[in-house]
């Protein structure tokens, strides 16, 4: 079955000094043994995952499963502090490949994310250039030859040597694979994501003073959204698209386990139980997975084996970030906690 | 299979989620990968290739419980439902009835299927259409067999009475399961083919006639090309800036700095951003298109160097600052409290046009005017579209009437359409889309 794992293909990497030049079509080698194997199956990568303490719901190893196949960029988008920017990290670590990491923020732009050029040297070049100028002009006669002459010089202008590769550039050369992430994504602008289209559907791009930069192993690539803006359409359409919600009861008791193995189990279910509710509040800002960690590594230090309203009280302001949250939440603490107290009983 | 799954590509774009050509071709593609033997899995996977929203995914989840319901998702990896579809058509009407008589879901599911598939139901459109499919699937299916073996029995006198009896009950019993797969089907393919053809009905409607649920689909719709239009266009415009040194233009900029070459410059292919000035006649219906028109521009200003605009219908006023601060209906509403429902006067708006804003018309300018030319047989100043159209880019002129109209009655069209670059009939959301298009395409080639 050629298909699927057609997109793994590998190409040679290409950098043809002066103007971009169309190249040769990729060759066509299937999926690494090394991957193979770790992406046999759902099921394989959700054991994986879980061995390098992400724990993964089906919905989201499908994902993995299906986009490193197709090798296809995943955009993943959910609340803050679902894991989103973990499951990149977890992956690269799965597949044993370097982390690439880019982090959008307004006016992110192409030199900032691809290259750089680099202009002090440059100018020391030039410099060079300049003292050297008599030289290079001392069997010119007129100032049309001259400038001929200096036009042959212009080649030095656009070497590599000046060239400072960014996360994108550094994706798409490396020797041995990578995942690349693309972190928060709608913290950039338009243009700029304009412009990761023609990376995204291509892996390569022309560098107008180099030439064609086609990636040597396309990268797993991974976009993440808070969603504080909509992705246009057409990246939309050049990603697949996973949507990561708040995980159930029972896979953030797992999460927590995985991330605190010391905690006892009541205190687990209990805690969980308690923020499950507290996610059923209309909240400021409701708490994320991170904070339902934060919350149990304080409650382990504080000795805590099971929730009461004290403990409670004293800790809120671990996993609520807004006065408000915390006095709307302390309003329904003695009803929560009694319900954590019984999810715990349920349980045992 | 490929049927099957092209009719719920329909049934998705039906219900709204957009599916482009590429994500049709991601499924697929996603579907082999997966293979048919894992339900579940298959739809975690395909959600990822088709709903990309988080309304999206709701939706897909909806449609896809419905619409595999009845595909048996329980044989073994790879093998398609459409693998058991081979069977003699004799055989059928035998297994029919004895599907029925034991309640073989499963069996009666893909007999169903095939049946469907024969009968094209993806045809349905309306809900008059429900007997007519539920008796072709009944037909392809088979039903004659059932209904010749109650005949036999109710022939065979006293002892054949219980067996009739039990018979008629299966027959309703596959009766009611086809009704609803027909039902099932309307509810996909129905919904399915008006989303589409209303889209497709909206953008080739007259502005001039919308009703109010229709004109907010319509903003949703300039909303989407105008974000396409970006998308197509700011990528092109980056590559300024990019490219080969231009030596001749770096040494004579850097002339003052003794030779050393400071500033660089590039050989850059220029890309203009056009200025654009739009002038819109609010009288009548051509207000209808003016709205759109503006709110197009508006959400393209971006691409667009500056954008004003203008309004008239008895005087012009600028109105550029209401679409600043406003939302463009209130900046319309405003705009029609100020000029809107006076008797058109093409002279006098020209006039005052020119007395304050022709000054700001430049080479880079494109001049957009928008309306029917209908002046009320009032001097119509062809003199100062001249003008304009000397000192400016280009000057277009967009008519939401037909062109046989043109020049017709008071309408002064024909006067004025030598002192355009450009005059187009526009009215529906198509020819505002191409307008646009065009003003930006001719931008860039300006390069
Ligand atoms: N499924 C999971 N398995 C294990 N740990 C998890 C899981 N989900 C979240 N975490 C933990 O939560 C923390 C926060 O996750 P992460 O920073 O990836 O969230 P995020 O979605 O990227 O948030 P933000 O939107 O704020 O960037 C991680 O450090 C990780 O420890
Ligand atoms: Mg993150």
């Amino acid at each position: 079955m050629p298909g699927p794992l057609r997109a793994q293909s590998l190409a040679r990497l290409h950098r043809v000094p002066g103007a971009p030049v169309h190249l040769s079509p990729p060759t066509e080698i299937g999926m690494e043994a090394k991957y193979q194997e770790r992406l046999s199956s759902i099921e394989r990568i959700q054991e994986g995952f879980a061995e390098l303490n992400y724990i993964c719901s089906r919905p989201i190893a499908t994902a993995i499963y299906v986009s490193c196949h197709l090798g296809k960029p995943l955009l993943v988008e959910g609340p803050a502090g679902v894991g989103k920017t973990e499951l990149a990290n977890a992956t690269s670590e799965y597949l044993g490949v370097p982390m690439i990491r880019m982090q959008c923020y307004e006016g992110l732009d192409e030199s900032k994310a691809l290259y750089e050029w680099k202009y002090a040297k440059q100018l020391l070049y030039t410099q060079i250039l300049k003292d050297k100028i008599g030289d290079v002009l001392s069997d010119a006669h007129g100032l049309a030859e001259s400038m001929e002459q200096l036009h042959r010089f212009s080649d030095i202008f656009f070497s590599e040597q000046f060239l400072e590769p960014r996360p994108l550039l550094k994706a798409l050369t490396a020797e041995e694979g990578a995942v690349l992430l693309i972190d928060e994504i709608d913290k950039s602008d338009h243009e700029f994501e304009a412009f990761l289209l023609e990376i995204l559907s291509e892996f390569q791009i022309s560098i107008p003073e180099i030439g064609t930069v086609k990636a040597k192993k396309r990268p797993f690539v991974f976009l993440t959204s808070n969603n504080t803006r909509e992705m246009s359409d057409a990246l939309k359409r050049r990603c697949l698209h996973l949507f990561v919600p708040f995980p159930d009861a029972k896979l953030e008791q797992r999460i927590i386990k995985a991330r605190v193995p010391a905690i006892p189990d009541s205190l687990k279910v209990q805690l969980v139980d308690f923020v499950q509710q507290v996610r059923e509040m209309d909240l400021k800002k409701q708490p994320s997975v991170s904070e339902t960690i934060d919350w149990a590594r304080v409650l382990l230090l504080l000795h805590a084996t099971s929730l009461d309203a004290d403990v409670v009280r004293e800790t809120l302001n671990v996993f609520l970030k807004f006065e408000e949250d915390i006095h709307a939440v302390d309003q329904q603490l003695y009803e929560f906690t009694r319900h954590a107290q019984k999810a715990d009983a349920r349980v045992a | 299979m490929e049927r099957t799954f092209t009719n719920f590509l329909q049934a998705l774009r039906g219900a709204e989620v957009r599916v482009s050509v590429a994500e049709t071709l991601d499924a697929m593609e996603t579907a082999e990968l997966m293979g048919w033997g894992d339900r579940e899995a298959l739809k975690y996977a395909l959600s990822l290739a088709l709903a990309k929203t988080p309304d999206e995914k709701e939706i897909f989840d909806a449609t896809f419980d419905q619409f595999f319901r009845f595909d048996s998702f329980r044989g073994r990896d790879g093998e398609t439902p459409e693998a058991n579809s081979g069977e003699e058509l004799e055989g059928k009407a035998g297994d029919l009835l004895d599907m029925v008589q034991r309640r073989d879901e499963t069996a009666l599911a893909l007999a169903m299927q095939q049946a469907a598939r024969e009968v094209n139901v993806e045809n349905i459109r309306f809900f008059t259409q429900r007997g007519l499919f539920t008796q072709r699937i009944l037909g392809a299916m088979g039903i004659e067999a059932i209904d010749a073996a109650i005949s036999a029995a109710v022939r065979s006198g006293e002892g054949g009475a219980g067996q009739a009896g039990q018979l008629r009950e299966a027959r309703s019993y596959l009766f009611e399961q086809v009704r609803d797969f027909v039902e099932q089907q309307l509810s996909l393919q129905g919904a399915g083919a008006s989303a589409e053809l209303r889209e497709d009905r909206l953008r080739r409607s007259r502005l001039g006639n919308l009703d109010r649920r229709d004109q907010e689909q319509m903003k949703v719709i300039v909303e989407k090309i105008a974000r396409r239009l970006v998308a197509l266009h700011s990528r092109r415009k980056k590559l300024r800036n990019r490219g080969v040194i231009d030596i001749r233009k770096t040494m004579r900029r850097n002339y003052g700095s003794g030779g050393i070459l400071f500033d660089l410059e590039w050989k850059q292919r220029k890309i203009d951003k056009p200025r654009v000035m739009a002038i819109c006649d609010v009288s009548g219906s051509v207000a209808a298109v003016a709205r759109f028109l503006l709110q197009f521009l508006y959400e393209l200003h971006e691409l667009l160097h500056d954008i004003r605009s203008f309004a008239f219908s008895g005087k012009l006023i600028e109105t550029s600052s209401f679409f600043k601060d406003k939302q463009a209906d209130d900046a319309v509403a405003a705009i029609m409290d100020r000029v809107g429902f006076m008797p058109t006067d093409y002279g006098e708006s020209l006039s005052n046009f020119r007395e304050k804003f022709l000054n700001d018309v430049d080479k880079k300018t494109a001049v957009i005017i928008l309306g029917d030319g209908r002046s009320n047989f009032t001097d119509p100043r062809t003199d100062i579209l001249k003008e304009i159209h000397d000192r400016s880019k280009r000057v277009i002129w967009l008519n939401p009437e037909p062109p046989p109209l043109w020049g017709t009655g008071d309408s002064e069209m024909r006067r004025y359409a030598p002192y355009c670059d450009l005059v187009r009939e526009c009215n529906t959301l198509n020819h505002l889309e191409r307008v646009v298009g065009d003003l930006l395409q001719v931008a860039q080639k300006a390069a």
